[in-house]
């Protein structure tokens, strides 16, 4: 592993080489948290009350960047878990995962992707969470959540993504996030929050950004 | 055509067919597992009913009372009528015959019983497993089901 550690040491001892990596992680991660495209995996009620009403013009996931929606798994980066996940298709759940290129993400939505649900007891075919098939990085709780429940679990994810963590690679958390809306919080806030940072986002403020590029990042 | 003339008709029909006494909110007709066929056929083709949709077929376990009770569910698009047709089995010796020479559709609906319940259906001729993976054992919508998956709710 000595290539490593020379990498290392050079990065310790070129003053300014860093600085270009981290701006060059920053935008990537922007990038990557601003164009998520899912795949959604509705298998019950979730994926009607919850996904589609999410999807149409009234919650709208199209301002998030998330909205081309592919029924494939090779162009797709998020999987949206909505709905019951039982036995026999597990190993098609997997399969799906396996296929979607890296980086890749999920959001776990409703109480059966997290736990079983309402089918936790007394049931001779539903797993009892996605988490036994494939790694989660943000549960949204629910039965079924509403809609403003999964756009704060993306937003939750875009947030993630642009510290860059994820369940795979994680920083300083180590264990997936439950982004449950917290009490008083309505979907009017949500929306301004969004609102807000979209207009953060797709703003360059040059001079704000030039003054960053000569800030000593001081890692 | 009203209740009693629907009755009538049917024990014209198939003598050994009787009125259920259970409550329900369509006309339901009691017939044992030997009349059967001859009774859904008589149903469907006899012009004054013309039951000719299955909507539903299902079973239930009856625990206690040793039975699986077999309800049929006929609609008439013509006269605008639902009636429900009941079999009892004894469930240690579940067969009936099918009848999915009258209906095609009954074919999938039998499977999907004898998957989840173990009912067996005389003549069937495909009878597999629809749901379920083909080397599961036991069948999990019986009252008396049990494996190493299912949790039990702590007391
Ligand atoms: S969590 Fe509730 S609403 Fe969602 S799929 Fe499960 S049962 Fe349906």
């Amino acid at each position: 592993m000595g290539l490593v550690k020379k990498e290392e040491y050079a990065f310790d001892t070129m003053p300014g080489v860093d600085v270009v990596l981290t701006k060059i992680d920053y935008v990537v991660n922007w990038a990557r948290s601003n164009s998520l495209w899912p795949l959604t995996f509705g298998t019950s009620c979730c994926a009607i009350e919850m996904l589609m009403a999410t999807g149409g013009p009234r919650h709208d996931l199209a301002r998030f960047g998330a909205e081309v929606t592919r029924p494939s798994p090779r162009q797709a980066d998020l999987l949206i878990l909505a709905g019951t996940i039982v036995k026999r298709m597990a190993p098609r759940l997997r399969t799906l995962y396996d296929q979607m290129a890296e980086p890749r993400y999920v959001i776990a939505t409703g109480a059966c992707t997290i736990s079983g649900g309402p089918f936790l007891y007394h049931s001779y075919s539903t797993i009892r969470g996605a988490d036994e098939i494939i790694p989660v990085d943000v549960y949204v709780p629910g039965c079924p959540p509403r809609p403003e429940s999964l756009l704060h679990g993306l937003l939750t994810l875009q947030k993630l993504i642009k510290e860059g963590q994820t369940i795979r690679k994680p920083g300083v958390r180590h264990k997936p996030v439950i982004s449950e809306i917290p009490e008083g919080v309505s979907r009017e806030d949500i929306t301004a929050e969004m609102v807000e940072l979209l207009e953060h986002d797709s703003v360059v403020n040059i001079e704000e950004t030039l003054g960053n590029l000569e800030r000593p990042t001081g890692i | 055509m009203t209740t009693e003339e629907l009755f009538q008709v049917i024990t014209e029909l198939e003598p050994s067919a009787k009125q259920s006494e259970k409550t329900s909110d369509r006309p339901t007709v009691e017939v044992p597992p030997e009349a059967l066929v001859a009774l859904m056929q008589k149903l469907r083709d006899d012009p004054r009913l013309s039951f000719n949709m299955l909507l539903a077929h299902t079973a239930v376990d009856w625990l206690e009372e040793r039975l699986f009770e077999m309800v049929y569910q006929l609609y008439s698009p013509q006269n605008q009528q639902y009636l429900a047709v009941l079999v009892y089995v004894p469930r240690n010796n579940p067969v009936v015959p099918t009848i999915s020479s009258i209906w095609r559709i009954a074919e999938f609906q039998e499977r999907e019983v004898y998957d989840l319940l173990g009912v067996l259906y005389d003549e069937h001729p495909d009878l597999r497993r629809l749901f379920l993976e083909d080397d599961w054992t036991g069948f999990p919508l019986r009252k008396s089901y049990q494996d190493d998956f299912i949790l039990e709710r702590p007391k």
